[in-house]
């Protein structure tokens, strides 16, 4: 019995070594547009952790898990350390449960700093050193405001730096089909102003402007606070947008609620949004889009992220079948730049190792970036990259705008607290399309923020 | 994977044999430490005591305390949470609780709680008891029986999933995918988005709970009913008692006792209620629920252990009684026979 036992044991484990020893995606050295040398680099500098364990929670799934999982297969073949990856789809309650009962992963990966600000001060990640921060500065386009996105103050109540910003997200953009812009002669608007008279067009003519999905399961609600953000971005001052974040600026002031009214212009007029407004809270933000492709075509815009071309029909080319403007702002408003609204995900150490570091260094690697931005929805604030590596160049043009920005700020639901900014704010903006003034909405949200201390 | 069943087995071999040499030896050394011998009959007799005793202890002792690790430590240490701060470090007195009361959530919680209470259970044993009583009478009663049954074996998440179809709205003039709506729309009606009416969309809710409990109540309401002595029937059939005033008078008084099991095994799964809530509204549109509420504040954004164990307790004092009553009078069924 105990042999037979051990026997399967011994074959279980050469299955398992089988199994980690991945294909490489590029090979390494042969295409010209990748950082071979970085790779190489990296390479010699960490021989010496062959076979020590590594674990990565994130919440990439899916075809993300999988344009990952062909990044690691690079930090595993180049250092020999047996990293796995685990997700889950409500990652940002694992990460609570795992970190609380004493079994965090080495590294986690999360795109909510305003979470990682929660878990740091409760001791439960470990700082990354001023190297690190000061390599962010150095080497990221905006690199001060993501330096800022990962320092937290731990448990000793000292600001330290938590959180290595890895894959970037565009959100201010605005996807559109050019062929049916085409047909109907509409011009991409450059200014909020003109935006409002192209929607006001799109209906004369018969058609339906926009379509809103806000559906995202327990979610929902958070493609709207996209909107507000992006518009508060277009209607504020950045110090303002901050002051919002943290709550300094109250979700009754008129200028919250202004922005949230603006968004309202939008989504709440029956005319300007495909199915009606009840339409808005009830679609899944991933059937969303397919309104644009339909024939005829059920709507001509849609404002969402840099991601959601994975959610478009099969099939569909980028920069051909469909591509985006930049969520035009007012010009009315000409001293507040060019901002961009983005997200990310950040990498933290919530169990420090050897291996941990590796991967940390790893991701300073301009390969770690290049060998993920070569296959798709990926975008980095990395100067150091090849920009040809990208797959195409609408993504280029997202990472351009990412680059260029003006004014960079984060997902603001993402930086406030989690019951309001995955919770309170998602509510409000259901009720706010529900049928609720944009004072009623906001006035919730801001008593559940006064409730929490 | 095959590594993790290989490591499964082990456990499970190993445990196994473990359990079983607790008892084997725990009972040798008993045995050895209190000494039966012919020598002393005295001595003997007072050891048999002995071993009586004890023995009972150490067979129940691991169950014991295990129910003690995980059961009543944990409810300890809840209600010690629950006068702490979000993080669990500083005392903060009865704060979590005042703000409990004051909470617009929370107090909509325990409203639809409530509202969960007054309408699942008895809309759970109503229909079963119906389904029950008119499935005895007709040749195809079992299929139907099982087809009611059925729900019964499907996951609350799957369940939601199937109705989520059921409710689905799709906007303007598209093609209704959703059952509801495109009755609807073939009546002439306009569609709804059925899950974001306010009020209303809880009894949305409650209808996947009754579409799977209502097997549960029917199974055991059957199995009562068929214990009905044939004569109370015949006699109150002789007596000139019309069908309604045999299944009020005759039959229902009669299987009392497993109504009354049934009701309050539902009302404590109403107590419950999580899986369906979060999967179709996670309580937006105003359908949140106690646990709901409870695993919001513990999970979401870092966590507040505080609020969140306050919502837990109160969940607890409520299911409390529903049990205490149960086990009471499950006792008495026991004594009487």
């Amino acid at each position: 019995m105990k042999k037979s036992f051990l026997m399967g044991v011994a074959v279980a484990a050469l299955f398992a070594g089988a199994a980690s020893a991945a294909e490489l995606k590029f090979a390494p050295g042969q295409d010209a547009k990748f950082n071979w040398k970085s790779y190489d680099e990296f390479k010699a500098a960490h021989a010496d952790l062959k076979g020590q364990p590594l674990t990565i929670f994130g919440p990439w799934r899916g075809e993300d898990e999988a344009f990952f999982m062909s990044v690691l297969a690079y930090f595993t073949e180049a250092t020999g350390i047996d990293a796995k990856y685990s997700s889950s789809e409500n990652y940002e309650q694992q990460i609570v449960i795992d970190t609380q009962a004493g079994s965090p992963p080495n590294i986690a990966v999360l795109p909510q700093p305003g979470l990682l600000a929660d878990l740091a001060s409760k001791g439960f990640l470990t700082p990354l050193g001023d190297d690190n921060s000061k390599w962010i500065k150095d080497n990221y386009g905006a690199g001060d405001s993501w330096v800022g996105y990962g320092t937290y103050k731990g448990k000793d109540g000292k600001e330290a730096f938590y959180a290595f910003p890895y894959k970037a997200d565009v959100k201010s953009l605005v996807w559109y089909v050019p062929e049916n812009f085409e047909e109907a002669g509409y011009k991409i608007p450059t200014t909020m102003e003109e935006l409002h008279a192209l929607t006001d067009q799109i209906v004369k003519d018969g058609g339906v402007p926009w379509c809103i999905g806000l559906g995202s399961g327990g979610a929902t609600g958070w493609p709207a606070t996209d909107w507000v953000e992006d518009i508060m971005l277009r209607m504020q001052p950045p110090e303002a947008y901050d002051k919002w974040t943290t709550n300094e600026l109250k979700f009754t002031d008129p200028a919250v609620v202004a922005a949230i009214d603006e968004f309202g212009k939008f989504a709440k007029n029956a005319k300007y949004v495909d199915g009606g407004v009840a339409a808005v809270a009830s679609t899944d933000f991933r059937d969303s889009p397919k309104g644009l492709f339909a024939v005829p075509p059920k709507c001509y815009m849609h404002h969402q992220a840099s991601f959601i071309p994975s959610f478009f029909p099969e099939g569909t080319k980028l920069g051909q079948d469909a591509d985006f403007f930049y969520m035009p702002t007012f010009a009315s408003h000409p001293e507040l730049g060019k901002p961009v609204l983005g997200a990310g995900t950040l990498v933290s150490i919530a169990k420090d190792s050897k291996t941990a570091r590796a991967f940390i260094d790893f991701l300073k690697t301009p390969i770690a970036h290049e060998v993920w931005m070569a296959q798709s929805s990926f975008l980095t604030p990395y100067k150091s990259v090849s920009t040809e590596a990208y797959a195409n160049p609408q993504m280029k043009k997202e990472g351009d705008i990412l680059t260029s920005a003006t004014t960079f700020r984060f997902d603001g639901s993402d930086l406030m607290p989690g019951k309001i900014g995955a919770g309170a704010f998602w509510t409000g903006m259901v009720d706010f399309v529900g049928g609720k003034s944009a004072e009623e909405a906001a006035g919730e949200i801001q008593s559940a923020w006064d409730g929490i201390k | 994977m095959l590594l993790q069943i290989v490591s499964a087995l082990g456990v499970v071999f190993a445990a196994v044999i473990a359990c079983s040499a607790y008892f084997y030896f725990s009972n040798k050394i008993l045995d050895m430490a209190l000494p039966v011998k012919d020598g002393d009959i005295r001595a003997a007799s007072r050891n048999l005591n002995r071993r009586a005793l004890v023995r009972p202890w150490l067979f129940i002792g691991p169950a014991l305390f295990l129910l003690v690790v995980y059961l009543v430590y944990p409810v300890v240490a809840t209600f010690i949470l629950s006068f702490y701060d979000r993080a669990g470090l500083q005392f903060v007195g009865l704060a979590n609780y005042k703000w409990a009361l004051g909470d617009r959530e929370f107090r909509q919680s325990i409203f639809n709680n409530i509202l969960w209470l007054a309408v699942v259970p008895a809309a759970c044993t109503f229909f079963g008891l119906v389904i029950a009583v008119m499935t005895d009478r007709i040749w195809w009663g079992n299929i139907a029986k099982s087809i009611v049954f059925m729900p019964m074996a499907i996951s609350f998440v799957g369940a939601s999933v199937i109705w989520k179809f059921i409710y689905e709205y799709r906007g303007g003039n598209d093609v209704q995918i959703g059952l509801l709506n495109a009755i609807v729309q073939t009546f002439g009606g306009t569609p709804e988005v059925w899950i974001s009416i306010p009020f209303w969309n809880n009894f949305f809710l409650m209808i996947i709970l009754i579409w799977i409990q209502t097997g549960f109540a029917m199974v055991i309401l059957s199995a009562a009913l068929r214990g009905i002595p044939e004569e109370t029937i015949e006699a109150a059939v002789i007596d000139g008692a019309n069908g309604w005033q045999i299944f009020w008078r005759i039959m229902v008084p009669q299987i009392w006792g497993s109504i009354a099991v049934v009701w309050t095994t539902i009302t404590i799964l109403v107590l419950k209620v999580f899986d369906i809530v979060l999967t179709m509204t996670n309580g937006q549109w105003q359908t949140m629920v106690l646990a709901n509420l409870m695993f919001d504040w513990m999970f979401r954004g870092g966590g507040d252990s505080g609020r969140s164990a306050v919502i837990a307790i109160i969940i607890m004092l409520a299911v409390t009684p529903i049990m205490v009553w149960n086990v009471r009078r499950a006792n008495r069924e026991l004594k009487g026979h």
